[in-house]
């Protein structure tokens, strides 16, 4: 085609006259969306969805929640004598802090664009107060820089995110599920032991770190975060002297397109703390952004059926795997149906962002509750792969509640408690 | 900015740019499904950058808001490849005189949809909005030697975007 034919076209299309119903529905559409400024939660949701970097840090910041999750059991991956010692001075502890350095690429799903993150933290827990984490992320695809406080504050059941930047702060609740879940993580060493006893690692022998004399010990079994990610090596040196840790190293494939890695250092050991530090602190010009209706997942076998009804409902069968990265991968599908339906059902830009927020939440409770049952060593098995809604009677998801006895969630969703014979008739 | 700011300044420029705003995105979509989605993108656009929309940069920044609500709204109705059906981009000149004339425009719509912003900004000023070159560089924020060249080089992209399928 020749330039005189496509500028005789675009010509065509300068000459055209608005149609009068265009402007009325411009008009219309502009209206609705000023009405909806009054309704100040809901935009800013939707902001944030629509925001790209939002999304990304959105992003990062659940993977460090879950990171951050299962930190503190690492210095307790240990059946040695040696790092016996090391749990046995960590449980010493009321509070500790240490930074973190990590680089995040790739995308979470492949609808959204690759990141290349890099975040910086200082992070202090304690037994009694919570979590306070501020963190740096630099954005090396623009250079942009942005900060970020979180507080975990068990005594509310709220985690606390400020952005100063964009001049919001987020408060999410937690269930009482998580909160006694965490309490148990954080008090209860012996419980530590026995999650970590289950994790296959090796010993790395002396090395030496700023002149410190270390032992290394390094673990490659995913089960150390839960099943959350894919490949994962992660190795700990602790001080040779006083048992204490010095440094993790991290590097985790979180899915096929996405790579974390790492290291935690500079840890100061029973910290003298304050409950005012850990009081979130928000700017007066921040302004809330209110997820009405919208907490983190619940991690229960009822919320976890929930989810897997819903994804049924949505697609006709079950997720093909349950850990969260993997799930995720499969949410990018179910979601581009879904939006697909919600666009034919001429439902708006905001109905739409807000229905796919609903939808997801459930639908995570499935990988929360998988990965307790990892963490918990409650030898989960899922079989999403080959069974389906019509499977009425075949084992689903199943996991030990305890010596000889098991759950079982079948394919049409209903739950059981069932002997070790009686699984081992079901699953073959 | 607070809140309250921002609504307020929002609401002087959707009352000043909405008829503006419709006339490009109908010219660039011609397709009412399409143009509701789009206006959606670009009113969702205008809150979020409603503070450079304040001075006399603003023209410049709609037709930026514009393009990239009609890119989007193209990438959704098509799919995340950007292709277009093999019938509609089959565009030589035989095949050309086969389609009818709304079914090459929609082929060209499609294509700036896919243009880069300047050229995509440029072509739509000269030939959606029949602004002069003067008004074009002034917009565009260059010489009227290269808003000419950014509509050489539009053309051309589209020129050559079209005869791929030849």
């Amino acid at each position: 085609m020749n330039d005189d034919r496509i500028e005789k076209i675009l010509t065509g299309i300068g000459g055209e006259e608005v149609p009068a119903d265009i402007q009325k529905i411009a008009q219309e559409t502009a209206n609705e969306f000023s009405k909806s400024l009054n309704q100040p939660p809901k935009i800013h949701l939707l902001e944030l969805i629509m925001r790209s970097r939002t999304i990304k840090l959105a992003a990062a910041a659940v993977i460090l929640i879950a990171v951050l999750l299962g930190l503190p059991f690492l210095p307790n991956g240990a059946a040695s004598v040696g790092l016996a010692d090391v749990l046995a001075k960590v449980e010493q502890a009321r509070a500790f802090m240490y930074k973190m350095n990590m680089k995040v690429t790739g995308s979470v799903m492949g609808n959204m664009p690759a990141m290349d993150m890099d975040m910086t933290s200082t992070v202090i827990i304690s037994n009694d107060f919570g979590m306070k984490m501020e963190m740096n992320m630099t954005d090396s695809n623009s250079g942009e820089i942005t900060t970020q406080q979180m507080y975990v504050v068990p005594e509310d059941k709220v985690v606390v995110m400020v952005m100063p930047e964009q001049k919001r702060f987020t408060r999410v609740e937690f269930s009482d599920d998580m909160v006694a879940r965490m309490k148990k993580q954080n008090n209860d060493p012996r419980e530590m032991i026995r999650q970590m006893l289950g994790v296959k690692y090796s010993e790395l022998g002396k090395s030496e770190i700023d002149g410190v004399e270390v032992d290394g010990f390094e673990t490659t079994d995913p089960a150390i975060l839960g099943g959350t990610t894919g490949d994962i090596k992660v190795t700990l040196w602790v001080d040779s002297v006083t048992w204490l840790p010095v440094l993790i190293e991290m590097d985790m494939a979180m899915n096929e397109q996405m790579r974390m890695k790492g290291t935690i250092y500079d840890y100061e050991w029973d910290v003298p703390v304050d409950k005012v530090e850990f009081e979130p602190v928000i700017p007066e010009d921040c302004e809330a952004v209110e997820i009405g209706g919208v907490k983190l997942p619940e991690m229960t076998e009822e919320a976890a059926i929930e989810g897997f009804k819903l994804v049924a409902e949505l697609t006709g069968r079950y997720p093909k795997k349950v850990n969260m990265m993997d799930l995720m991968q499969e949410l990018e599908t179910i979601m581009a149906e879904q939006m697909k339906k919600d666009r034919a059902e001429k439902m708006t830009e905001t109905e739409r962002m807000t229905k796919m927020m609903e939808t997801m939440q459930p639908i995570q409770s499935i990988s929360m509750f998988y990965m307790t049952l990892v963490q918990d060593q409650n030898e989960p098995a899922y079989y999403g792969e080959t069974v389906g809604p019509d499977d009425a009677e075949a084992v689903l998801l199943r996991w030990k509640i305890s010596e000889g006895q098991y759950r079982v969630i079948f394919g049409d969703l209903s739950a059981l408690d069932v002997t070790a014979e009686k699984l081992e008739e079901l699953e073959n | 900015m607070r809140f309250s700011k921002q609504a307020e300044i929002f609401e002087q420029v959707r009352t000043r740019y909405t008829g503006f705003l419709a006339s490009v995105l109908w010219k660039l979509t011609g397709d009412r499904e399409l143009f509701t989605e789009a206006m959606q993108y670009a009113l969702f656009s205008m809150w979020r950058h409603v503070e450079k929309l304040k001075d006399e940069t603003a023209t410049s920044y709609i037709y930026r808001i514009a393009l990239s609500a009609n890119s989007k709204a193209w990438r959704n109705r098509i799919g995340k490849n950007g292709e277009i059906p093999n019938d509609l981009s089959a565009s030589g000149e035989g095949a050309g005189e086969k389609l009818g004339r709304e079914e090459l425009a929609k082929v060209v719509r499609r294509q700036i949809s896919r243009l880069p912003s300047k050229q995509g900004r440029a072509i739509v000023m000269r030939y959606l909005e029949q602004q002069d070159y003067q008004t074009i560089s002034e917009t565009l924020g260059c010489s009227k030697a290269g808003a000419r060249s950014n509509v050489a080089r539009a053309l051309e992209t589209l020129k050559s975007k079209m005869a791929v399928s030849d």
